[in-house]
């Protein structure tokens, strides 16, 4: 059993299935993210974990304890939410120390443990301070320090990050991992910002309407999605739809491709080949040596910062390209290319 | 964009203003007057309405009597509607309008007839015709006084989330109503204190009806020295609005140190 466990979790608003037979093991000590759009149940989930909803069907069980009938106040979970909730009328301190003060902690015991949490979090001279005098970001490590003062045995966070501009985001997310790190403390994070989940957690759980899609390793997410809603909503991917010819062949239009085709599809199945942009090469010629080779003409050339990405018409399907730094200029608007890419780098699935 | 010197409007303001106040500046002199009827201006200025009024018998019992009912009518009421109020927002929000609409039942209820009915109803002893009667109808007539500026409150801050983070770290209900919801609805707590104490304080007709000679407030005297001499009724008009006026300034004075970080937070949003 593991330290976290939701077994056939389900919850209904009304007729609506906010989450549909949920099932998820958590080892103790790891980071996990829930990824999805908005909507997904991502946020329903974790607020039955916090006590906050009341699962309709199905378990929840902390640490061995059946935990799911008990109140949010009594089960050891702490939780920063999206929507700065730090209490506007106390002082840093105050908030810090408040899940200390209520539960009857004796104040020496009290006043070392902020001093402990506010060094955690690198804001020891802020004890004095309101929250209304603080920055987002400030806010939010101060909420932080406040679930983590009482010590809870799993920590969840709804989105923290959402309300935070760019720079202070990626900074707060990596404070956020070094410190559960650090702590070992078992972790729920819910985001629809998928580097974020990708960055920092030890596993993903992508959900879609209510049901998980795909759980796993970050990576396993990236590069071995296992349902097309995986593969388009992580990361970039070009989906060409055809037909199967054989164990290791596809037709896409007048093309055949090379793709390594999984046992369970069989011949007649409509099927979609997912490339991502990175793995295809741009070039000006027709290449000699190359597993798959598509034709068409750039219709977009995207300026995206660390790289460019380039929109290729091929037969009517959009195909999006990666180009390297020292590619960047090479290419214009309306020229032709071809664009190559390892049967390796193709994921089949069915067409759905 | 440039904004005109709203000469008119401060016009309009000033007259409104002197024309609400006026009624009261005559009252405050008039008290102090010795005497003032065919001329503009007083005759002659005294003191001799003030010494009379103290000097009444029933002056200091009646002010006295006046107090513990507004403070307890403040008190009961703060008890009552606070949590009432936080439990319909946080655990029942479909009760809200009609708890709304029971919070306005008052307004449509003349106090005579309220008076009439609680006698009625709550006849036996020790109930009967005694202050705790007087209270509970001052309670319930000064109702809507007491929830509006508290729901309002209410709704000006994140109930729920505030709540929420709350329970994560532990706190019970009680705990979060003292420590977090309480004083961030702290200018609604004040405003309907203030409120609830002032129209307590003048209210006539509940207390002659429901407790008449056996326990007397201010407004029974004052009333009684309206029929007998004007002058001294002018001093105990002061005397009640004076009262009306500090009790105000030490509530906003009171409240005044612990809103600042609430209120700016609240700006900052």
């Amino acid at each position: 059993m593991a330290y976290l466990e939701l077994q056939n979790v389900s919850k209904l608003f009304g007729t609506v299935a906010a989450v549909k037979d949920f099932n998820l093991a958590v080892e103790k000590g790891a980071f996990i993210s829930l990824l999805g759009p908005s909507g997904c149940g991502k946020t329903t989930t974790l607020r039955m974990i916090a006590g906050f909803e009341m699962p309709d069907a199905g378990t929840i069980t902390l640490d061995g304890a059946d935990i799911t009938g008990v109140p949010p106040n009594k089960r050891g979970t702490g939780m920063v939410f999206q929507a700065y909730a730090l209490f506007p009328n106390m002082s840093v301190r105050d908030n810090v120390a408040f899940g200390l003060e209520v539960t009857g902690h004796p104040k020496k015991e009290i006043d070392e443990r902020v001093r402990e949490m506010l060094s955690l979090i690198r804001l020891k001279d802020t004890a004095k301070r309101f929250p209304h005098q603080l920055s987002g970001g400030q806010q939010q490590r101060i909420a932080l320090a406040r679930a983590l003062a009482i010590r809870p045995r799993v920590l969840l966070l709804d989105e923290p990050l959402s309300a935070l501009d760019a720079v202070v985001r990626v900074a707060l997310r990596g404070e956020i991992r070094r410190i559960q790190l650090e702590l070992g403390i078992t972790t729920v994070y819910v985001t629809h910002d998928q580097e974020e989940a990708l960055s920092i957690s030890d596993r993903v759980v992508v959900m879609n309407q209510g049901l998980i899609e795909q759980a796993g390793s970050p990576e396993e997410i990236y590069r071995q999605p296992k349902t097309r809603f995986v593969a388009a909503f992580i990361g970039t991917a070009n989906q060409l739809n055809g037909v199967l010819v054989d164990r290791a062949q596809v037709r896409f239009g007048e093309t055949i491709l090379r793709a390594p085709v999984p046992l369970a599809l069989n011949e007649l199945s409509k099927i979609v080949v997912l490339v991502r942009p990175e793995s295809i090469a741009v070039h000006a010629t027709a290449p000699t040596d190359a597993q798959n080779i598509l034709e068409g003409t750039i219709q977009t050339i995207t300026f995206l910062g660390p790289i460019t990405r380039v929109g290729v018409d091929v037969d009517g399907t959009r195909v999006v390209a990666d180009l390297a730094v020292s590619n960047r200029a090479a290419f214009t608007h309306t020229q032709h290319v071809w664009l190559s890419f390892p049967a390796d780098a193709c994921q089949v699935m069915e067409s759905t | 964009m440039k904004q005109r010197a709203p000469f008119f409007q401060i016009l309009l303001v000033g007259l409104f203003i002197a024309y609400m106040i006026l009624p009261v500046i005559a009252t405050y002199i008039f008290s102090v007057a010795t005497k003032w009827d065919i001329t503009l201006m007083p005759e002659g200025y005294t003191l001799e309405w003030y010494q009379t009024a103290f000097d009444h018998p029933y002056f200091s019992i009646t002010l006295t009597n006046s107090f513990i009912v507004s403070i307890a009518a403040v008190l009961v009421g703060l008890l009552f509607i606070v949590p009432t109020t936080y439990w319909v927002h946080t655990r029942v929000p479909c009760a809200k309008t009609l708890l709304d609409l029971l919070m306005i039942l008052p307004f449509g209820i003349p106090s005579v007839v309220l008076a009439l009915a609680l006698i009625r109803v709550y006849s036996f002893p020790p109930v009967g015709r005694s202050p705790f009667l007087l209270i509970s109808a001052c309670v319930i007539f000064s109702m809507p006084f007491m929830y509006r500026p508290i729901s309002n409150s209410l709704m000006a801050i994140d109930v729920h989330t505030l709540t929420e983070s709350a329970l994560s770290l532990g706190a019970n209900t009680l705990q979060i109503l003292i420590r977090v919801i309480a004083p961030n609805i702290l200018p609604g707590i004040l405003s309907g204190s203030l409120l609830v104490f002032a129209t307590v304080f003048a209210e006539f007709t509940l207390a002659n009806l429901i407790t008449g000679a056996s326990f007397k407030t201010f407004p029974i005297l004052l009333v009684e020295f309206t029929r007998r001499d004007g002058r001294i009724a002018a001093a105990l008009s002061v005397i009640s609005f004076t009262v009306a006026w500090i009790v105000s300034l030490a509530i906003l004075w009171v409240g005044g140190r612990g809103r600042k970080p609430t209120e700016e937070a609240l700006g900052a949003r």
